[in-house]
């Protein structure tokens, strides 16, 4: 849902203005501060029990205490295993020490590989198309181009079925290429692959070129090179700040992703976090509220993380288009 | 580098160029044009197709409107046929612009241009007819080799034998011909007729075609469709009034809309006419209203009551969540935009909600909300002394808790906690996006507005709040469309024990697909709530967009 007047609001964002109206602030500055710190408290006021409630005992969560009498830690060791979310076996010699097998599973390691997977793809495959949007002259580029923006105004829920058709026959072609190994349905290519061509990238990402100067090209051109030799040595090195935001945000939308993973996983081999997070609380229900939490956190500092290192890309990006990954 | 020279040599040296460059061009472009081609334009298509069959995971027959009947009701049908005249209207209109850009040439080489674009339509036309023969039979061959032996040679043989199905290779053989005819025309214009205006009489005249055919398709599905209905309700003996509610429903929108449209210009003239502009708008909009009031209810007599009230709560959710986390939005970034220190610092705090994933933080408000007595919310209302609520587990509406009249029952209190977290995970996100907007605002303005001794109220009241409208329209817009996709916190807050109070209508839909696999229903619901969106884009468009100040 990008629109034409959010670009200049993005510019403001950058630098924020330093005054607003000098008016005389009738409510006084102490009530604008007592109002916006409630706005925090309410904010992040959820997390902080959480993050409390996940290291206390099932009945001081029952009672609602607000912090935990000892912090227990094994709540974390139990969540990770009950749920699922994480486990790595590291099989070693037993006389010499040497590594033998190491294998990792788990939703945690589902989530990364279809997050590694899905931006790596996605950046293959916008980045050359974004490329020719923003810098080339083709037949039909801007009837393309608005065609390409068309759909993303159709909603999802109308995507759910043909794409869940398409990813079954495409499987099963591709299983009898690859053999069983090659399914589509419950792997990893259902799960990636509808999402590589993501128009909202190629959007961001054209933004970006097109303000490129024209004279490198000029430059470039002289020198002997082509397109191709341009955009990897010239515009790629020049675009880190929207491939960050590309980043930043396939990162968030992989990890939350719920609805399409839950039509096409069936166990656990490449089932997200989001899903297997679901499953867990759904299926324990009132259960473990404590393990609950615990699960909660541990979902949720991966994204934290990114957020307090790559805030500006964050806020840059979603101000920019409106759209959260 | 050979072909370059030869390419130079058969052509000249521009044109070979210019090739080269549209080769790379679409070089560059096909990774991402196939994928999209794939996941997001065809999809509609096949959608469609998909919602007009009884559909279990593979094609079972086609069935026409029944799936749209079995949603709506008869208002089913009269959907269809206001699409149909809309495809008509649109067809029209690039019919006019099309004879107004011949009218204005006298260059004789137009109607060759003309030719090549309605031939275009009409190849584009074939080659839907085509997929849509070839879909069903193709999509029964993950069935056919499942369990065997699965070879790329069996895969190949089955996808042969489809093409070569008799209905297929009919329809295929007329695309083919099609296309050549198209190709070798297009040729002739562009190496004989062309002039300034081909491009332009050529797609104004494909999409010509292709609207005019379509509307012509979509019309005869209809009647057909309806005729067919209204026998069938015959031979069990009851009559079946499509006709006649297709006639007063679209009267009574049409009389709706004549006079919204009277009272707005009826605002703006004299004194003396005022009156009467009014007095007509009025009755009008009373007659329009008594005919929707009267017929709506028959026309939905039939539908499916789930999909109804998956509607009625979506509108509900929308009207709950968007106007509170506007305002509370609007006015924390009124408070940052304030000289105050750590404006960095609130902002990224107000954010953290609407980042962190969906999945966990509704987790919180699942254990927040619980029904125990000491659940967390029941221990905040006790301190203002209301009694423990069972919020998620709760079914009655809250309406019937404060002991209301049944029509102003409103949503469950299980909706309200899912309102109330929607809300708070949206404030920070319509606050930043204020913020932005209000600095956009050019400080000269305020100071004006100062020196003309205004007040703070006035300031916001007539400057900060028309100038900010842009930003306004854009956040309840994606707030109104998030409302109808709104899907990850319902699916975690919802319990047993409230059912389907809870129950949107995208998750409504996405329930019949998963746990009923009718594939075929579902996606009739899901375009139904497709129009819905688009409707409701266009009229916000219009109606707020008009008042939308650009400066």
């Amino acid at each position: 849902m990008a629109s034409a007047g959010e670009g200049s609001s993005a510019a403001a964002m950058q630098q924020p203005p330093l005054q607003g109206p000098r008016q005389r602030v009738s409510l006084g500055a102490l009530g604008i501060y007592a109002l916006l710190f409630a706005g925090v408290l309410i904010a992040v006021g959820p997390f902080l029990w959480m993050i409390s409630a996940s290291f206390m005992t099932i009945s001081e969560v029952n009672l609602t205490r607000l912090l935990p009498e000892n912090l227990l830690w094994e709540n974390y060791a139990t969540a990770l295993r009950r749920a699922n979310f994480l486990d790595i076996e590291i099989a070693t010699d037993p006389q010499t020490g040497v590594l033998q097998s190491l294998s990792v599973s788990g939703y945690i390691w589902n989530s990364v590989r279809i997050t590694l997977i899905t931006v790596l793809g996605s950046l293959t495959v916008c980045i050359p198309a974004a490329y020719a949007f923003a810098r080339m002259k083709f037949v039909g580029r801007d009837f393309i181009f608005a065609l390409f923006l068309s759909t993303m105004m159709i909603p999802g829920i109308v995507m759910l079925i043909p794409h869940l058709l398409t990813v079954i026959w495409l499987g099963r072609l591709s299983e009898s290429l690859f053999g069983p190994a090659g399914t589509w349905f419950n792997n990893w290519p259902a799960l990636t692959i509808p999402f590589f061509a993501s128009v909202f990238n190629i959007f961001l990402l054209r933004q970006f070129f097109i303000q490129i100067p024209n004279d490198l090209w000029e430059a470039a051109r002289i020198d002997g090179a082509g397109h191709p030799r341009f955009l990897v040595s010239v515009v790629l090195p020049l675009s880190k700040a929207p491939i960050m935001t590309i980043v930043t945000l396939g990162f968030i939308g992989s990890w939350n992703a719920l609805m399409w993973p839950l039509l096409v996983t069936i166990n656990d081999e490449w089932r997200p976090i989001a899903v297997g997070l679901s499953n867990f609380v759904t299926a324990d229900t009132p259960g473990d509220l404590n393990l609950q939490m615990a699960a909660s956190v541990i979902t949720v500092v991966p994204i934290l993380i990114l957020y307090f290192v790559a805030q500006k890309q964050f806020t840059e990006g979603i101000a920019q288009t409106g759209i959260r990954g | 580098m050979a072909m370059f020279s030869a390419l130079n040599r058969a052509l000249g040296a521009r044109r070979s160029r210019l090739l080269l460059d549209n080769l790379t061009a679409y070089l560059f472009l096909a990774p991402a044009g196939l994928l999209i081609l794939l996941f997001g334009i065809f999809p509609v298509a096949f959608a469609f197709f998909v919602s007009l069959h009884r559909w279990r995971r593979f094609p079972d027959h086609y069935v026409g409107l029944a799936n749209y009947e079995k949603a709506l009701g008869n208002l089913g049908y009269i959907l269809f046929f206001w699409l149909a005249l809309l495809a008509f209207a649109a067809a029209a209109m690039m019919a006019k612009r099309l004879l107004r850009t011949l009218r204005t040439s006298n260059d004789d080489r137009r109607f060759a241009s003309l030719l090549a674009g309605l031939l275009c339509g009409y190849a584009a036309l074939l080659a839907i007819d085509w997929l849509f023969k070839l879909i069903p039979v193709i999509m029964l061959i993950p069935r056919q080799v499942r369990g065997q032996n699965t070879s790329l040679a069996l895969f190949m043989e089955k996808l042969g034998e489809s093409f070569s199905s008799p209905a297929v290779a009919a329809a295929g053989n007329l695309l083919l011909g099609g296309l050549i005819v198209t190709a070798l025309v297009i040729a002739l214009v562009a190496w004989r007729f062309r002039s300034a205006q081909s491009a332009q009489l050529a797609s104004a005249g494909g999409i010509t075609t292709v609207l005019l055919i379509s509307a012509s398709f979509l019309l005869q599905l209809t009647v057909s469709e309806t005729e067919a209905a209204i026998a069938a309700a015959r031979e069990t003996g009851e009559s079946l009034p499509i006709w006649s509610q297709l006639v007063f429903i679209s009267a009574g929108l049409a009389l709706i809309a004549a006079a919204w449209l009277i009272f707005r210009r009826g605002i703006k003239t004299y004194e003396n006419r005022r009156f009467a502009m009014l007095l007509v708008g009025g009755l009008m909009l009373a007659v329009g209203g008594y005919l929707l009031m009267a017929e709506a209810p028959a026309a939905l007599a039939a539908a499916d009551d789930d999909l109804l009230q998956g509607f009625w709560i979506t509108i509900m959710y929308a009207m709950g969540t968007v106007p509170v986390q506007l305002s509370i939005g609007l006015l924390l970034a009124y408070l940052l935009f304030q000289p105050i220190r750590f404006r960095a610092f609130f902002r990224m705090v107000y954010f953290i909600p609407y980042i962190t994933p969906f999945v966990a933080t509704s987790i919180v408000f699942r254990i927040i909300f619980e029904a125990g007595k000491h659940a967390p919310a029941n221990r905040i209302i006790s301190l203002v002394g209301i009694e423990p609520q069972r919020w998620i587990l709760e079914r009655s509406t809250i309406g019937g808790l404060l002991g209301l009249p049944d029509f102003l029952a409103g949503p469950s209190l299980a909706l309200i906690v899912i309102m109330i977290y929607s809300t708070w995970t949206y404030i920070g996100y319509d606050a930043v996006i204020f913020l932005a907007g209000l600095g956009n605002i050019p400080g000269e303005l305020y100071e004006a507005a100062r020196i003309d001794g205004a007040s703070g109220w006035r300031i916001f009241r007539h400057i900060t709040l028309p100038l900010l409208s842009p930003t306004v329209f854009f956040l309840s817009l994606v707030a109104i469309i998030g409302t109808f996709q709104a899907f990850t916190q319902i699916w975690i807050l919802r319990t047993g024990a409230v059912g389907n109070r809870v129950n949107t209508a995208s998750v409504y839909i996405f329930d019949e697909l998963q746990n009923s696999n009718r594939y075929g229903y579902a996606s009739s619901m899901a375009f139904v709530l497709f129009a819905l969106i688009l409707l409701m884009t266009l009229f916000q468009n219009r109606i707020m967009g008009r008042r939308v100040f650009y400066g």
